[in-house]
């Protein structure tokens, strides 16, 4: 298999708005793929199409060889959302085996593996609404990582953590990639995406540009992605209205 | 403290409420349907109770007055009045008759009914009534009476006198009337707690699954599990078989504690068998459980579920045949009764507890009602995708 994933002419437009406007995308196995763009700009969206949350207007998912919407691809995919989406009367170690068991798939030895990597297994028998922030989203990317899944799809992972748990999330996903996983993370953060193999520049629901982080810097001509993003925006802004 | 505070305050909380543009149209319509729906109830016309009326009175020949027949005066003053819609019966059928429903009460007047009379001075009306509601046994009982004094009043307007006969003084006192009441179903030691208990479980094993189904599916999508849970390969039916199952057991021991706490400790009079009960009551609480599911998809939060109470729940009580019956509400209403799961376990509950029916008599109450469970679960299904996509 060469792509994990595949986007063809992606469409999803809400009334007059376009979401997702026209998005081609591949992924490699074993890939970290960044999304980059400002809140708003259809990271979400583009997201929950690829897991079958939403109906596309228009266009074709393939996850992993097969078609989307398709409910059995799911049990190979971990999805993290922007809130960590966990059951507060549940304990840590409850709500990880829940959503394993939902993929139907239990390995114990895994979900020690997976507290262990995320930094809870002493913490594993507390409840989740006695937890501090920082460990709920690390409870939340340990519940996506649950079922072992080939393709990771976070949303957002490290909004509103501190610079030091978000260093250790770049090495749990650096970890998770080079034991053949592949990783789709969204951000809205320029410096993290230095650590992504490739990434996307989104804006407006249109993917800008894509290409290794340095790639992207050269080809704009710029020296940071900040100052790449922005050429390139204004690059598509001039484009649009020639 | 500062006034202006307070007045920050109240224009925030103001703001928010007419932002919430269902809870201002519920604060108004809200109280208005209940109350109209209340007062439909309330005002509607006593109905024409359908009395059936067995007439074997061979009556007596007085001397001077000539022949009196006494049970076809009061069958012509029954006739009269619009209060009953006599039928005459024979008296083989009287019990046929009241289990079918088509009279609610049925008066054998036998052969020596004015004989009888001339011998006591006093009437006995032997009366038969159905007996599983209560309200309408005591009005078909004073109906009776009053119509009974009424004709026997005219007797005496006329100075009729038996020669022979005990002579009284005191002239209304002299002709007293006596109704027997022989019960169909339930009986004389029924008290209105024992008629009433039957739709009191029902209403309780519906409302509070009902609220529990409601909020924690509610809670599930707006702390994001959902849209999680959709992102494994669980489907939507399955998700809501889960939540029926996980909470029909609560709903089981609570069904279970309602029967316990009604028969052994509120000592319940009830007739049929007390699995059967279960049984009706189960079902009516997995309707619950998926009432609430589909609710939830129409509410933001916790606050417009407690909303569902005046538009669900409260409707489901006054139409569901609870407190009024259908067939005496008006013509308009009665489709809406029919609607109400409540209705049907109204029916299955009183059927087996006042009347000590079996399975074999109310199964098609309790296949609606499964029915009815079976278009939620799909429909509380149907919902989920609409409200995540």
């Amino acid at each position: 298999m060469d792509t994990v994933v595949e986007i063809r002419e992606l469409h999803k437009h809400f009334g007059v708005i376009r979401a997702v406007d026209g998005i081609n995308l591949s992924v490699k196995p074993g890939e970290i793929y960044g999304l980059l763009g400002p809140n708003g700009s259809g990271k979400t969206t583009l997201i929950r199409l690829l897991i079958g949350l939403l109906e596309p207007t228009s266009g074709s998912v393939t996850l992993l060889a097969q078609a989307m919407p398709d409910k059995a691809v799911l049990a190979q995919t971990g999805y993290m959302t922007q809130a960590s989406a966990l059951y507060e009367d549940l304990t840590v170690r409850e709500n990880i085996t829940f959503f394993a068991e939902m993929c139907g798939r239990i390995d114990r030895a895994w979900i020690d593996e997976v507290l262990e990597l995320v930094e809870l297994k002493d913490r594993s028998r507390s409840l989740v609404r006695t937890l501090s922030g920082g460990l709920k989203q690390r409870t939340s990317l340990a519940c996506s990582l649950a079922h072992k899944p080939r393709l990771l799809l976070l949303d957002e992972p490290t909004v509103g953590i501190d610079p030091q748990l978000r260093a250790t999330f770049w090495s749990y996903f650096r970890q998770l990639a080079s034991s053949g996983v592949t990783l789709i993370v969204s951000s809205h953060v320029m410096d993290e995406a230095e650590r992504c193999d490739r990434l996307g520049f989104m804006r407006l629901g249109k993917l800008l540009a894509e290409g290794s982080a340095s790639e992207l810097r050269d080809q704009a001509n710029a020296r940071t992605l900040e100052e790449a993003f922005l050429r390139f925006a204004v690059g598509n802004m001039e484009g649009g209205e020639g | 403290m500062s006034s202006r505070r307070v007045l920050t305050l109240a224009q925030r909380v103001m703001r928010q409420v007419l932002r919430d543009r269902r809870t201002v149209g519920l604060l108004i319509i809200g109280p208005m349907l209940v109350l109209s729906l209340g007062a439909v109830l309330f005002r509607s016309e006593p109905a024409v109770i359908p009395l059936g009326v067995v007439n074997e009175d061979q009556g007596l020949t007085v001397p001077i007055v000539g022949s009196i027949e006494l049970g076809q005066r009061i069958v012509d003053e029954l006739t009269a009045g619009d209060a009953f819609n006599v039928v005459f019966l024979d008296h083989h059928d009287v019990d046929a008759r009241l289990r079918d429903g088509t009279v609610q009460g049925v008066i054998v007047f036998p052969e020596d009914f004015s004989s009888k009379f001339q011998e006591n001075r006093q009437v006995v009306i032997d009366l038969h009534i159905e007996g599983s509601n209560p309200t309408r046994s005591m009005t078909i009982i004073a109906r009776v009476t009053e119509t009974s004094m009424k004709s026997l009043a005219e007797l005496v307007g006329t100075s009729f006198a038996i020669p022979g006969s005990p002579q009284t003084s005191e002239g209304e006192a002299a002709l007293p009337v006596v109704v027997q009441t022989t019960y169909l179903y339930a009986g004389e030691e029924f008290d209105t707690m024992d008629f009433v208990a039957p739709v009191y479980i029902a209403i309780l094993a519906l409302f509070f699954v009902f609220l529990l189904a409601c909020v924690s599916f509610l809670r599930e999508r707006s702390l994001g599990t959902m849209e999680r849970l959709l992102a494994t390969p669980a489907t939507r039916i399955e998700i809501v078989l889960g939540y029926m199952l996980g909470l029909g057991l609560f709903a089981l021991i609570q069904v279970a504690v309602i029967l316990f706490y009604t028969v052994w400790v509120l000592e319940i009079h009830y007739l049929g068998s007390l699995g059967l009960l279960f049984l009706v009551i189960a079902l009516l609480a997995v309707v619950g459980v998926n009432l609430g599911i589909l609710a939830s998809a129409f509410a933001r939060n916790e606050f417009q579920v407690v909303q569902f109470i005046p538009l669900l729940i409260i409707p489901q009580i006054l139409l569901g045949g609870t407190f009024w019956a259908v067939s005496e509400m008006p013509k308009y209403l009665q489709p809406f009764a029919y609607l109400m799961p409540i209705y049907y376990a109204n029916q299955a509950l009183r059927d087996v507890m006042l009347k000590g029916w079996g399975l074999v008599e109310i199964w098609p109450n309790m296949v609606i009602l499964a029915g009815i469970a079976g278009v939620l679960i799909v429909a509380g299904a149907l919902m989920m995708r609409r409200e995540v996509a």
